[in-house]
């Protein structure tokens, strides 16, 4: 079973349980459909990082409050900023499954989740072997909405990305992304090499989630 | 006027803005807007030095001056586009002197939103957004609009009425594509062309997102397509990340290169977008200059469109799929008396899957609004479907509704060679852009002959040229009438079919199935005319995709005409089909009971075994033998963790099919439809999410509960009056986010002071208990069976109370 597989099993709610073949049929369904559906599309901008203080820090004019991303930020000068979107077709097509099939719906969105991490983790990925040969290295990626890092962020966050016009990544009025399956997220860099989870599941402060991947 | 240098001449915009500021010292994240008015100079200057390197039209540099994107508190709107038209033609003063014509073209950027139903932004909120900047742009002294890097055809829509319907200026439109030759919303070039060309743009083409040589291979699409003047405005190459900046690396001479390969293609409007400058402008007119234009050629085809997809009539035959529409169809019917719209947007679903190629939208009942319903109708569909529409109705109004929020160029059925219904149907063709059906009736009637149905083609023609609507946009309908009262009926239709499509060589479409009224086995006849039909040139019928008969006859004809390569169609569709389907019944039947069927979530086994139990046990049995008690099982299976989502979700399909026979049956019976108790259904104003809220729908229905169901983004209001209206008790809400809980608080709120009665239960990702309790709400459900056990708790509880309140005054 692939690593994508089981993050979408993860998100189902299965936790350690066994899947039926049933589910399993759906799930690789989920997946071809978004094969062909999706249209991948990302941006990534570095920028110069300016701490105040351990929690206050700016990123351009963007001035930014929030302990847990200043703490994986520690000993950052630079951030990388990513936008990534798997577009509206998977929207629409969750849409008509939600008419026609609510377990194909259900099992589609964490799918759909799986393979927008999988996506950004390549891109992740990229980013990284470009900075290598600069001898600076990543952590793990974190995005507004996490822990105490404001959801509000995201809107001058995608505006200094200009996501609208380069991805096709916007934002409603409550902060929702749109297309629904997007994401971006901050990228400390940084000279020096850490072990890097690149996942930030394991960092949260919501240990009874029970979606938690360390305690599965 | 530039309208009539465009397409005679080369003409030549201007290049980037953005880059050339940053120069001149603007930071990240400042409005380049406040500078025509803190900057003015800087501003004058950079037009300045676009006039002299021989630019004819400069753009404001207003991109990003509307007010949904351009919010400063500093200047309002009217003062910095009044001042950056000022500017241009400042710049053009100073370079010029007037010694040769110049323009200013007002520049129009997208609002930085995406549209309903994808996104949050209402097309009339984005008309009018648009509208505001276009008229400030006229009033200001504009020569002529430019809407540019635009990547949604139904932005594009609303930028392009506004300025269409507020200001007498020419419209250029460039769209983005991206290396694949699509919008980043999806659409391809010939949408995109039939799109703007139906809302009569006076040029269109590309900008931004490539360099001028990824540009060539969409420039040669839009030649294919286009019968408009093209304009091509690349960047100065692909983006490049250099030291947390983004470069441009192309030269102005590499630029002038390839500028004149475009412009040697045919593209007669062209300048140069991000990383461009005044330098590659220049070596680019020096290049193209003396070069011929060359023509704009009128392309004869016939496309209609919706966001992402276009479907091109003339090869082949085409289907457009007759099920939404209320003529004869009881359930329909009832579906849209009851305003069930989901039923309506399911037919679509399965028609695409059967091999529709458009769907016909026809919502016509006495009684209802039809322009609302059609618009709703419509919204829906293109929410689920990509396949074009065709507008199906009598309603002027409904007519015009549907065709202004459709997003694409949608069919429109259609008009007629009577006077008053070309004198209603043209002008809105020649506004919103459609192709229409023309049938071949008029004030005296049918005609018997082929010629006559011929002449009255002929007329339909001639009156929509008076419109400056092309024969391409015509599709007629030589109509056939049953067989079973006019003999001749098939025959006539056939010769007329003919005749039009060599005469004329215009596209054709008919009403298939009318030819068999008031014949026994219909479909017998119905898909051995439709293939004479097809033979007889047939572009597009109109016809049910769900019968095989037609489908046979659909994919025979094509791939013994030569019309389907390799014959891949044909068998794709029928090589794994066995020559009769098993009956799945007999078999289960014996080896699973139908709880068995409902707890493995088999939904295709349950509507068949419900029928075969059906013949031996009274339906009320069944219900409760079977589907309660393996609803129940599978419920506390959820509870206790050893069921999981996707499993209940499975098996509340295959109870919802076993119901549906079950209902069929009582209905038909005439035993009165049973009472049920309502539930309303939302997802709360500003939340786009509605998973959540679809999994409750879907259980609420399973235990008998009648549903209704407000979709996403709903405001408050239209919570508490659904309320009133139809004396519901019990409210469903669903939010995301904590940015959208404040929503629920406040449809909480409203309610309680507007419906005391109603009681409220919550749920979605960011809510607990604690949070629940501090917004108001009478219940949290942490999930779906939840909400389920507590609307049945509530109803039970509150028919108790009404029962003993009853008995207290009986005695």
């Amino acid at each position: 079973m692939d690593k994508k597989t089981r993050e979408a099993i993860r998100y189902l709610g299965y936790g350690k349980n066994a899947v039926d073949e049933h589910t399993l049929s759906l799930i690789s369904k989920s997946f071809q459909d978004l094969e062909s559906v999706a249209v991948k599309k990302s941006i990534y901008r570095i920028f110069r990082i300016d701490h105040e203080d351990e929690y206050n820090f700016s990123i351009g004019k963007i001035h930014i409050y929030s302990k847990n991303l200043g703490k994986n930020l520690k000993g950052c000068d630079q951030i990388a900023l990513l936008g990534a979107t798997l577009g509206t077709k998977v929207d629409l097509l969750m849409n008509r499954y939600a008419l026609t099939d609510m377990a194909q719906a259900v099992v589609m969105q964490s799918c759909a989740a799986a393979f927008l991490e999988e996506y950004c983790d390549a891109c992740q990925d990229n980013i990284a072997s470009q900075l290598q040969k600069e001898h600076l290295y990543l952590r793990p990626r974190f995005s507004p909405g996490y822990g105490d890092f404001d959801i509000s962020y995201q809107k001058p966050l995608m505006k200094i990305l200009d996501c609208a016009k380069t991805i096709g990544l916007t934002m409603t009025d409550s902060f929702m992304m749109s297309p629904t399956k997007s994401v971006t997220a901050v990228i400390g860099i940084s000279s020096l090499k850490e072990p890097c989870h690149r996942s930030g599941c394991e960092e949260c402060s919501k240990t009874d989630c029970q979606f938690r991947r360390d305690i599965l | 006027m530039i309208t009539e240098r465009l397409g005679t001449e080369l003409l030549f915009l201007d290049g980037g803005m953005g880059t050339l500021l940053q120069e001149k010292g603007m930071k990240p994240g400042e409005l380049p807007e406040t500078w025509n008015i803190t900057h003015a100079d800087e501003i004058i200057e950079i037009h300045k030095k676009y006039y002299e390197a021989g630019s004819d039209i400069v753009l404001t540099n207003t991109f990003g001056a509307n007010a949904l994107k351009f919010q400063d508190d500093t200047f309002p709107l009217e003062k910095i586009i009044s001042t950056a038209v000022k500017n241009a033609k400042e710049a053009s003063f100073r370079a010029v002197k007037g010694e040769r014509d110049t323009y200013v073209a007002l520049d129009i950027g997208p609002t930085g939103k995406l549209l309903k139903p994808m996104g949050d932004l209402a097309f009339e909120t984005a008309y009018e957004t648009f509208k505001e900047v276009a008229v400030l742009g006229e009033a200001a002294g504009a020569d002529l609009i430019h809407i540019e890097t635009m990547s949604d055809t139904y932005e594009v829509k609303a930028a392009v009425l506004a300025a269409k319907e507020n200001t007498s200026l020419p419209v250029f439109v460039t769209l983005i594509f991206d290396e694949r030759g699509k919008l980043l919303t999806g659409a391809d070039v010939p949408s995109v062309v039939a799109l703007l060309e139906g809302l009569r743009v006076d040029a269109l083409g590309i900008n931004c997102g490539l360099g001028p040589k990824q540009m060539i291979p969409i420039l040669d699409q839009l030649l294919e397509y286009s019968s408009l003047p093209i304009i091509v405005k690349p960047n100065a190459g692909l983006p490049v990340q250099r030291d947390g900046e983004t470069c441009y690396d192309v030269t102005p001479e590499e630029f002038a290169a390839t500028m004149k390969e475009i412009v040697t293609k045919g593209a007669v409007v062209v300048g140069g977008c991000c990383g461009t400058t005044p330098n590659h402008i220049r070596c680019m007119i020096e290049s193209v200059r003396g070069i011929p234009v060359v023509p704009v050629v009128s392309k004869n085809r016939t496309i209609v469109s919706s966001y992402g997809k276009h479907v091109e009539l003339g090869t082949g035959s085409k289907i457009i799929g007759e099920r939404i529409n209320p003529t004869g169809k009881k359930k329909l019917k009832e579906a849209l008396k009851n305003h069930q719209i989901d039923y309506l947007i399911k037919e679509g679903i399965a028609q695409e899957d059967a091999g529709a190629h458009i769907l016909d939208v026809n919502v016509g009942l006495p009684d209802i609004d039809e322009p609302s319903v059609m618009k709703e109708v419509i919204q829906e569909l293109q929410s689920v479907t990509s396949l074009p529409l065709q507008i199906d109705t009598v309603d002027v109004e409904a007519m015009e509704s549907a065709m202004r929020i459709y997003n694409g160029k949608p069919m429109i059925n259609s008009v007629s060679g009577k006077k008053e219904s070309m004198n209603q149907i043209f002008p809105l063709v020649k506004k919103y852009g459609g192709v229409v059906v023309g049938l071949t009736l008029d004030e005296s009637g049918i005609p018997d002959t082929a010629m006559g149905r011929l002449e009255i083609a002929k007329k339909i023609l001639a009156s929509a040229a008076l419109y400056n609507i092309d024969k391409k946009d015509i599709v007629i309908d030589v109509l056939c009438m049953t067989i079973s009262s006019e003999p001749k009926g098939a025959v006539t239709t056939l010769e007329a079919l003919k005749l039009v499509r060599e005469t004329l060589g215009v596209q054709t479409v008919l009403g298939v199935s009318n030819i068999s009224f008031g014949l026994p086995n219909r479909p017998v006849i119905n898909s051995n005319f439709y293939t004479m039909a097809m033979q007889q040139g047939l572009s597009v019928g109109i016809i049910n995709p769900m019968s095989e008969d037609m489908m046979k006859s659909y994919y025979s004809y094509h791939a013994l005409m030569s019309l389907d390569d390799n014959c891949e169609n044909y068998i794709a569709h029928y090589a794994n089909q066995t020559a009769a389907a098993p009956s799945v019944s007999s078999k289960t039947d014996s080896e699973l009971t139908l709880q068995s069927i409902i707890e493995k979530g088999l939904k295709d086994e349950a509507g068949a075994v419900t029928q075969t139990l059906l013949e031996s046990k009274d339906p009320l049995d069944i219900i409760n033998q079977y589907l309660i008690p393996a609803l129940d099982i599978v419920g506390k299976g959820f509870e206790k963790g050893t069921v999981f989502l996707p499993q209940l979700l499975m098996s509340a399909a295959a109870a919802k099919n076993a119901f549906a026979v079950i209902k069929d049956v009582i209905a038909n019976s005439g035993a009165p439809a049973e009472h049920l108790d309502k539930v309303v259904l939302a997802t709360v104003k500003g939340d786009i999410h509605d998973i959540g809220k679809n999994i409750v729908k879907v259980l609420l229905e399973n235990y008998s509960f009648d549903v209704i169901d407000l979709g996403k983004d709903v405001p408050p209001e239209l919570i508490v009056q659904t309320v009133l209206d139809q004396d519901v008790r019990l409210v469903g809400l669903s939010a995301l986010m904590t940015t959208t809980v404040v929503s629920m608080e406040e449809t909480i709120k409203q309610l309680r002071s507007a419906a005391p009665n109603c009681r409220v239960m919550v749920g979605g990702a960011v809510l607990n208990q604690d949070y629940a309790d501090m917004i108001g709400a009478d219940f949290y459900g942490k999930d779906a069976m939840q909400s389920v056990y507590y609307a049945q708790k509530f109803f039970q509880d509150n028919q108790s109370m009404i029962t003993s309140d009853k008995e207290e005054q009986d005695i």
